[in-house]
């Protein structure tokens, strides 16, 4: 597998691409602005939201209890997975009870997390993702790069390949609204004769035992209600306190994601309809883990809404598939190494640390902060490649020894002037895509005796 | 040890330090004028209005807009499939809110929940005397009312998962038309 600087590095070799997938998202981001300042009480919007989130993790055991009673009240399955693999056997259990060989998927990372459509697939379900964007990436085999937007790596050049190979539109046709309307078509009869539908949870309501789920497409809801069976998979961290709370996330989601007021449709479901199962699977995964950590605790407050992507400078030039993570950008960074140290000991790193994602995120998580915390562990723990250990070594050395810091200085000033090509070549990572400075001719050191003494 | 009690257990052994509920949000700006909000928010989310004084009044009008179309208005239904062919379905909502132009529509108002999603076109009556500002209101006006299903629908269906191109009638409703009554 690809680290993320060796992937990225794969994903700038078409510099219109890069620039095409850097603007549409830089331009996503400045639709989140407008419409976040669009009202007054925004800011106090997220401090309300991060509180609740705060409270919720501080009593994460009790609502979860407290959701479960009432969704069982209101006739709702209620099931609870330790881990991916118990969560998958569940719900193949519930697949497997009704005989049925497909089933259709509205959008859930958790499901992305525990790799639910191999294992299925493993097992001979058809699973028929029903997302516009899931539908594409799935065709062609490939995972989401976006949460929000998952074929945004994608043009719609590679999209009418793709349904004029799956769906058999005219080869070379690449026009949204033609290609929309095929997979309209195409999906319509899929929602028709599935009698298992799964979908994943924006929020579930401790308070009264509903779930809310937010789509744009109405893709969610064409699965669940016409299916016999609907199966709702969601981390245990989803939960919110009460119904009211929906009335502040609900207002943050929709405008942090992709600067709407609000989704076509916010869904909440509570009660299986007359003739219907409902099942909704609670997944931990890592999650009681990640709640003991201190310093990592808050990450668990994200509502998944991937502003922190869209206006990180690196995902935008990186692209998701870099960090080769469902869940990828800064917010992904920090929850990856929860579930492996070792396989993402490259995503802490994948970030300028310019903090930008703290401060568009809606729930006031300190996304920044805690990349760097997660560097600290990692080199800790001797996870980081030897070459940058011997790196950060070298340097402390010589920032603690100001005499060779200063003939270091002064070796550095005179080879870059005098022999340029020992930097400005492509052995030298700095020289990538970038002209070296000018070596200054004193250091400040130097100027400062000069003109102060 | 089942997975549950694991579970619970685990969270339950980690000593997180206790944050309070906020409570209800107050720092609310209640918007200036709740019917122009409305208006906004629909040509925002691509929907018409067509404003009247009764809901009889908008025949006329819904003919002009959708030419040639039947136009039905369900009683419960058990089965959803057969709502697929319908062409334009109309239905009463609840209440609406301003600042996004979300419509509340639960059991009590759908022939079948999947109704306003898999219609070709979709009609809701609301009645300006159900508008709120902001989703905030729309919560306490909805308090506790028990429904099995509820959704706050704004807007026809729509996506932009191709290159960001916004695409209208993605897997819901084609179009929507919202006739705002005054009484």
């Amino acid at each position: 597998m690809l680290n993320h600087a060796e992937a990225s590095e794969k994903f700038i070799t078409n510099q219109e691409r890069t620039d095409w997938h850097d603007d549409t998202l830089w331009f996503v981001r400045s639709k989140r602005d407008k419409a976040s300042k669009l009202l007054p009480e925004w800011e106090a919007l997220r401090e309300q939201a991060s509180q609740i989130k705060e409270h919720m993790l501080s009593n994460l055991p009790q609502y979860l209890l407290e959701f479960e009673a009432k969704a069982q009240a209101n006739g709702i399955q209620v099931h609870w997975a330790k881990d991916a693999h118990e969560h998958n056997e569940i719900v193949y259990s519930i697949i497997q009870k009704h005989g049925d060989k497909a089933l259709v998927k509205s959008k859930s990372m958790l499901t992305e997390e525990c790799h639910l459509n191999a294992y299925l697939e493993q097992k001979g379900i058809d699973v028929v993702d029903t997302d516009l964007g899931e539908r594409i990436v799935q065709f062609r085999k490939e995972v989401p790069s976006h949460i929000v937007l998952p074929a945004i790596h994608l043009k719609k050049e590679d999209v009418g390949e793709t349904f004029h190979q799956h769906l058999g539109t005219p080869k070379g046709n690449k026009d949204p609204q033609f290609l929309t309307e095929a997979a309209r078509i195409h999906l319509r009869e899929k929602f028709l004769g599935a009698k298992v539908a799964i979908t994943g949870v924006n929020f579930a309501v401790a308070e009264t035992g509903e779930f809310v789920v937010c789509t744009n497409e109405g893709n969610a809801d064409m699965g669940a209600h016409l299916s016999d069976v609907h199966i709702a998979c969601m981390g245990i961290e989803k939960i919110i306190p009460k119904r009211q709370d929906l009335g502040v996330f609900l207002r943050l989601l929709a405008r942090s994601a992709t600067g709407q007021l609000i989704t076509t449709y916010s869904s909440h479901f509570a009660k299986p309809r007359a003739g219907q199962e409902m099942h909704i699977v609670l997944v931990d995964n890592g999650r009681s883990r990640q709640l003991a950590r201190d310093e990592f605790r808050n990450s668990l407050k994200c509502i998944r809404c991937a502003a922190c992507f869209n206006t990180c400078p690196v995902y935008r030039r990186s692209g998701g598939h870099s960090y080769h993570q469902p869940v990828a950008g800064p917010i992904g960074s920090i929850l990856a190494p929860n579930f492996d140290k070792k396989a993402n000991v490259d995503l802490p790193f994948a970030s300028t640390l310019c903090g930008s994602c703290s401060n568009v995120c809606p729930v006031k998580i300190n996304i920044h902060e805690q990349l760097w915390f997660w560097r600290q562990d990692l080199m800790k723990e001797g996870l980081a490649p030897a070459g940058k250990v011997l790196g950060m070594k070298l340097m402390a050395w010589m920032m603690s020894n100001p005499s060779v810091f200063r003939l270091a200085g002064g070796i550095g000033r005179k080879v870059m002037s005098w022999f340029p090509f020992l930097v400005n070549n492509g052995m030298n990572p700095w020289f990538k895509q970038r002209e070296m400075p000018a070596p200054p001719k004193q250091s400040f050191q130097e100027w400062y005796k000069s003109n102060r003494s | 040890m089942s997975s549950r009690e694991e579970i619970i257990r685990a969270l339950q052994e980690v000593k997180v330090p206790d944050k309070a509920y906020p409570g209800a949000f107050t720092a609310q700006v209640v918007g200036v004028d709740t019917l122009t909000d409305f208006l906004h928010s629909m040509v925002v989310v691509s929907t018409t209005v067509i404003q009247v004084k009764e809901a009889a009044d908008a025949s006329q009008a819904l003919d002009k807009h959708f030419p040639n179309m039947q136009r039905v208005r369900l009683n419960p239904l058990a089965d959803g499939l057969s709502l697929a062919d319908i062409d334009v379905l109309e239905i009463d909502g609840d209440f609406a809110v301003a600042e996004n132009g979300a419509i509340w529509l639960d059991d009590s108002n759908l022939p079948h929940r999947v109704a306003p999603f898999i219609c070709q076109h979709l009609v809701i009556y609301v009645s300006q005397k159900n508008l709120l500002p902001t989703l905030q209101e729309a919560y306490i006006r909805l308090g506790d009312k028990q429904t099995g299903f509820g959704v706050f629908l704004s807007g026809p269906s729509k996506t932009a998962d191709i290159e960001q191109s916004l695409v209208i009638g993605a897997h819901g409703a084609r179009s929507l038309v919202v006739v705002l009554t005054e009484c």
